[in-house]
């Protein structure tokens, strides 16, 4: 493989992982600065164990049958499983910002329990959707890249794939100990923001897909600012994919944006009094 | 740059007359390919992928129109067909097709890329009426 091959090998493997990463690394700091005697953490990467099974068979399904499955059926899981997560986001946002200082004591009375055990469910599920997502379309692209190895040459692309994912790893890793290291406040702060951009972006996944499915109206373009920074390519497509950026809109995508973070903005203000 | 004419027999119906003008003004432009040809009234446009390379990088399509794009992953590698101003991504495992059908689009330029390969060159698609 060319060298410019095994640095896409890399970027791409560790690209789908970044969004999964950074919700249950931000989720596995949170419940573990917490404390709250690991029930939520067995919730976490429960989901987390699901994502990846889904993730494993329709992947498989896709290298196998690529036809399968017809694609506005694929469309509408999509839509329904990003717009699920996004909102998942949200309310588990809110839900941390509520509970963060009175969690232990809470969790030694039933209702405290019952409430939490409500989130960790959702917990599960905002982890298995977040891995199954990107975990699909990993597993293809690794099927493909390994099925592309010849003899003579098998040990650069196995290498780039070993890299991804460490790099990956490495990922995870600084959010563990940017919550060690950085105080909890500033901590807190940072991957609250990160969270709620990731969910704009699912949100703004699901609004796109609804308008290809034609439940949405797609309307015309309101702006182009492709020149500053283009939603194609490397750069691009990631900002687009952990922000919902969006460098042609139009009016629904827009409005979406706008009245998530007017949505999102209020909610905060209503629970700024609990927040750590 | 190449660009890639809807496959299909000249249609015969007078409700096709705008088909026929994109159609015979097509047709002059580029040499006829063998292919496969549909019954129905869509037109079909032929996407290739091949580790990276996408063929065509330019790919005039019909505005306000229903359209299929054929999408064939000639290479070894796997590719994925992404386009955010499209709405569409679809992976495709080495030495596989997918058919991807596109409502309406208003005349525009839409940026497409093989997301598996993202430090290829993009290409996009021109609506025109």
């Amino acid at each position: 493989m060319l060298g410019s091959q095994l640095g896409n090998v890399v970027f791409v493997i560790w690209r789908e992982s970044v969004e999964a990463l950074l919700i249950i690394g931000i989720l596995n700091a949170w419940l573990r600065h917490n404390d709250v005697g690991g029930r939520g953490r067995l919730f976490l990467w429960s989901g987390v164990g699901a994502g990846l099974l889904v993730a494993v068979a329709f992947g498989t399904v896709v290298v196998l049958f690529s036809e399968a499955i017809p694609e506005s059926g694929q469309q509408a899981y999509q839509a329904i499983a990003v717009l699920i997560a996004a909102a998942l986001i949200i309310q588990m946002v809110v839900w941390m910002r509520r509970h963060g200082r009175t969690l232990k004591r809470e969790l030694e009375t039933a209702l405290g329990q019952a409430s939490a055990d409500a989130n960790w469910w959702g917990v599960f599920t905002l982890a298995a959707i977040a891995v199954a997502r990107e975990g699909a379309e990993t597993v293809v692209f690794l099927f493909g890249t390994l099925a592309a190895i010849k003899a003579s040459s098998f040990l650069a692309p196995l290498i780039a794939v070993l890299t991804g994912f460490l790099l990956a790893l490495a990922t995870y890793a600084a959010l563990q100990l940017g919550s060690r290291i950085v105080t909890w406040r500033v901590f807190f702060g940072v991957t609250e923001a990160m969270l709620l951009l990731l969910a704009a972006s699912l949100l703004m996944t699901g609004v796109d897909t609804l308008a290809d499915l034609g439940i949405l109206p797609a309307t015309r373009r309101v702006w182009d600012i492709s020149a500053i920074l283009s939603d194609s390519g490397a750069v691009g497509g990631l900002v687009g994919s952990l922000t919902g950026y969006r460098a042609r809109p139009d009016a629904v995508q827009i409005t979406t944006y706008l009245l998530y973070w007017g949505i999102v903005c209020w909610l905060l203000r209503k629970t700024r009094s609990a927040r750590p | 740059m190449t660009t890639s004419h809807p496959l299909r027999a000249a249609p015969l119906s007078s409700a096709a007359a705008l088909r026929r003008r994109g159609l015979v003004f097509a047709m002059a432009l580029v040499p006829v390919l063998a292919g496969p040809v549909l019954a129905d009234e869509e037109p079909v446009f032929r996407i290739e992928f091949k580790d990276g390379v996408v063929t065509p990088r330019r790919l005039d399509v019909p505005a306000r129109r229903r359209f299929s794009l054929e999408l064939h992953n000639l290479g070894e590698t796997p590719a994925e067909f992404e386009s955010r101003e499209l709405r569409k991504e679809k992976v495709l495992a080495p030495g596989t097709s997918s058919v991807l059908v596109i409502r309406t689009l208003e005349p525009g330029e839409y940026d497409f890329f093989d997301d598996f390969h993202p430090d290829a060159p993009s290409a996009v698609l021109v609506a025109k009426e």
